[in-house]
């Protein structure tokens, strides 16, 4: 699962969660897939990605010193921060891990790189 | 004679023992037939069957060239040889000199062996010809005497208004109403300025004493097909919505041989030139009936043998009276009224054992088939794969029910994620460095106006009932930003579009080059269903490559591998306009377009 993937998943399917993001990451086996930098695209994706939770899963990643806490204004002319993001998104691959829903605590496992989402049918 | 040419003879016999040996070697592992040393009237052919082109009437015209007279011949499907069995020993002594190391029936012009052996394989079933008639099959010869038959072809003939047209391999002529090929129906509110030539009256009063069991006792329809030698008509039941019992045919110019076909029953029936063949109850609604396209046809001689006799041009006159509604014949296999009708308390059993059937007969069989599934969907519909190219850079698309991921790569400047409920297809799309994850269409995780484009691909017709499939629709236009459009395609019912086949349809290669018809191929997909055990709710099971005949079915999956084991889909295949007025339900969206693609119904909505 790529950290870009991440950012969009959410438990608020299970019965009773109001929010069920951002999801809590834990990282057990990562690589490393270098992939082509495109400035333009990272920053035009910016706006539809959440914030708090690139910034969360950076500290995850361990490149908390990449990325600011709070969103720059303008980011365009910013073209290390750009290639930083690119790397935190498109480059860290998790192959093993969890997500936890911060309202229940349900676990979602990673396993081989796939987050498994599922819900039992008695839990939505 | 030379010395040469006497050590060349013996070689010649040596080879041919040699050769002889090994195939009965092959015909005794194969079907436990065993060679006899002195004469039967069983002889085996060792060396050329169906497999390496040999027909029943070469074979049979080959024998007739000994003197020797035979009374059966059995070709094996797919078996380089086949075998005969002649009237007297006498005969089979006959053939088998004649034709031992001596016909040059095989490839290429190569000569044949024999064997005399102690009996016919089981595998060869029992004659085509001497079974009982499929009941309601009466064939009245010399029904119309040869002057009737000349008054009949001219006034035929003659009729210059009657609607023809030129099949594949044949001529037609309608008379009353027009069959329509495309449909296999006629069009009651549309009545020919023709009806059926009053020239054909005198026929009437010849079947009284048949008649008062029939739902009629004087047709409005009749159909004049000319067949010229080698040409023939795919087997088929008549529609049978379309007409009533029974349905009668009355032969001209030549005889020829008519195959019957139940299942795995089949007789062959030889019809007389001047005949009429009457086909009611079973054999009207249950059997299918075709000529094979052939010259010659291989027919039996009154003392019991088989000879072969050349077809000449042949006119028939089908005779049929309009049904005007639906059938309620007790044969439902072949019934398309029957087979349409969605029994009222399927659909509350459906949503009722939903959860469980889309268990058993979607998510356990698509992680079962996962890799050889995914070979057969690699190349994305063009229609699709247009929708993706009308995303900016960096939109944001999500793939619901991806599969392999196919799509997911087709439009390289959107960040394109993927989610299935399979494992099995997820871990390919994986190997291809893909954006997965694994979830459910009815809960789909992800935020909701996140999505800038949605594409759901054949997925939601696996669910059961008709709240599942509007819950699935309702997760696209929730995760859709407002502007975000959403495109999802479904299986429709109908796979035929202005006359033209889907591409699914097309795939039918034998249907399409009429070596069979999808009556037959359905016939043949009930029986064999009929031999597995079944433990769930009572659906249809579809026959692969045809029309679809109800709403809610199994579709079959058949493995690659030595087993070729039979896995069972369901499949909730969607009517005309049915996707719309689901779509029609989603608060906040707004439906776009809708489009029929290769036997699909699809739309494009969009969130407000």
């Amino acid at each position: 699962m790529k950290l870009s993937t991440y950012n969009f998943l959410t438990s608020m399917a299970i019965k009773g969660v109001k929010v069920g993001f951002p999801l809590k990451l834990t990282i057990s086996k990562k690589e490393l897939v270098e992939t082509e930098f495109n400035p333009t695209f990272v920053e035009r994706l910016l706006p539809k990605l959440d914030w708090s939770a690139v910034y969360g899963a950076a500290q995850v990643a361990e490149l908390a010193e990449d990325i600011p806490a709070v969103q720059p204004e303008s980011i365009a002319d910013n073209e290390e921060l750009l290639q930083k993001l690119h790397h935190l998104l498109f480059e860290i691959d998790v192959l093993e891990g969890q997500l936890e829903c911060p309202e229940t605590g349900r676990i979602f496992p990673i396993t081989d790189g796939i987050p498994n989402m599922l819900l039992n049918e008695d839990e939505v | 004679m030379h010395v040469e040419q006497q050590q060349q003879i013996v070689n010649n016999a040596k080879k041919a023992e040699k050769k002889r040996r090994r195939c009965l070697a092959i015909i005794k592992s194969d079907c436990d037939v065993s060679p006899s040393d002195t004469p039967t009237v069983y002889l085996a052919i060792l060396n050329v069957g169906l497999s390496n082109g040999l027909t029943e009437e070469r074979l049979l015209e080959a024998a007739a060239q000994t003197g020797g007279s035979v009374s059966e011949v059995a070709m094996l499907a797919g078996k380089s040889y086949c075998f005969l069995v002649c009237s007297t020993l006498e005969d089979s002594k006959l053939v088998f000199t004649g034709m031992h190391n001596v016909a040059t029936i095989g490839q290429l012009g190569a000569v044949a062996y024999l064997s005399y052996v102690q009996a016919l394989p089981a595998l060869a079933g029992k004659s085509k010809w001497n079974k009982p008639l499929p009941s309601g099959l009466i064939v009245l010869p010399d029904f119309v005497s040869e002057a009737e038959e000349e008054t009949l072809l001219k006034s035929i003939a003659d009729d210059c208004r009657s609607h023809e047209g030129t099949l594949k391999h044949r001529h037609v002529k309608h008379f009353g109403y027009e069959f329509l090929y495309g449909s296999n129906n006629v069009d009651p509110t549309r009545p020919l300025d023709q009806p059926v030539p009053p020239a054909c009256d005198f026929l009437w009063p010849r079947v009284e004493n048949f008649s008062s069991s029939w739902d009629w006792s004087k047709p409005d329809q009749l159909t004049v097909n000319e067949y010229e030698p080698g040409h023939g008509i795919p087997p088929h039941v008549d529609t049978h919505s379309a007409f009533l019992d029974p349905i009668l045919s009355l032969s001209l110019q030549s005889d020829v041989v008519m195959d019957f076909r139940r299942g795995d029953s089949q007789v062959q029936v030889k019809l007389p030139r001047r005949s009429l063949l009457i086909m009611s109850g079973e054999a009207r609604y249950d059997w299918t009936h075709g000529i094979k396209p052939k010259h010659i046809d291989v027919v039996p001689t009154p003392t019991g043998s088989l000879t072969t006799q050349v077809r000449s041009k042949r006119t028939s006159l089908t005779f049929r009276r309009l049904r005007r509604g639906n059938c309620n014949c007790s044969y439902p296999t072949l019934c398309d009224s029957q087979q349409s009708k969605v029994p009222q308390e399927l659909s509350t059993t459906l949503a009722d054992q939903a959860v469980s059937l889309e268990q058993q007969n979607v998510h356990e069989v698509y992680d079962k088939i996962a890799n050889h599934f995914s070979e057969t969907r690699h190349t994305p519909w063009p229609q699709v794969a247009q929708f993706l190219d009308g995303f900016d850079t960096a939109s944001v698309v999500l793939d619901v029910g991806c599969g392999n991921g196919k799509y997911l790569g087709c439009n390289a400047h959107v960040l394109a994620i993927g989610c299935d409920r399979s494992q099995g297809l997820l871990a390919v799309g994986r190997q291809r460095g893909q954006h997965l994850f694994r979830c459910d269409c009815l809960n789909v995780p992800v935020r909701s106006s996140s999505i800038d484009g949605c594409i759901s691909i054949a997925v939601i017709h696996h669910l059961a009932s008709a709240e599942r499939r509007l819950g699935a629709l309702r997760e696209m236009a929730r995760v859709l930003r407002p502007g975000g459009r959403a495109l999802v395609y479904v299986w429709a019912k109908e796979q035929r579009r202005n006359d033209k086949k889907s591409a699914y349809l097309r795939q039918n290669k034998a249907v399409n080059k009429e070596r069979t018809t999808e009556q037959v191929q359905r016939q043949k997909q009930q029986q064999q269903m009929e031999k597995q055990p079944r433990d769930h709710v009572a659906l249809p099971v579809h026959t692969n490559r045809t029309e679809f005949q109800q709403q809610d079915v199994l579709v079959p999956w058949k493995t690659k591998d030595e087993q070729r084991t039979t896995f069972l889909r369901y499949y909730h295949v969607f009517e005309e306009q049915e996707l719309e007025k689901l779509v029609a339900q989603l608060p906040d969206v707004e439906l776009k377009r809708s489009y029929y693609d290769q036997g699909n119904h699809c739309v494009i909505f969009e969130r407000k």
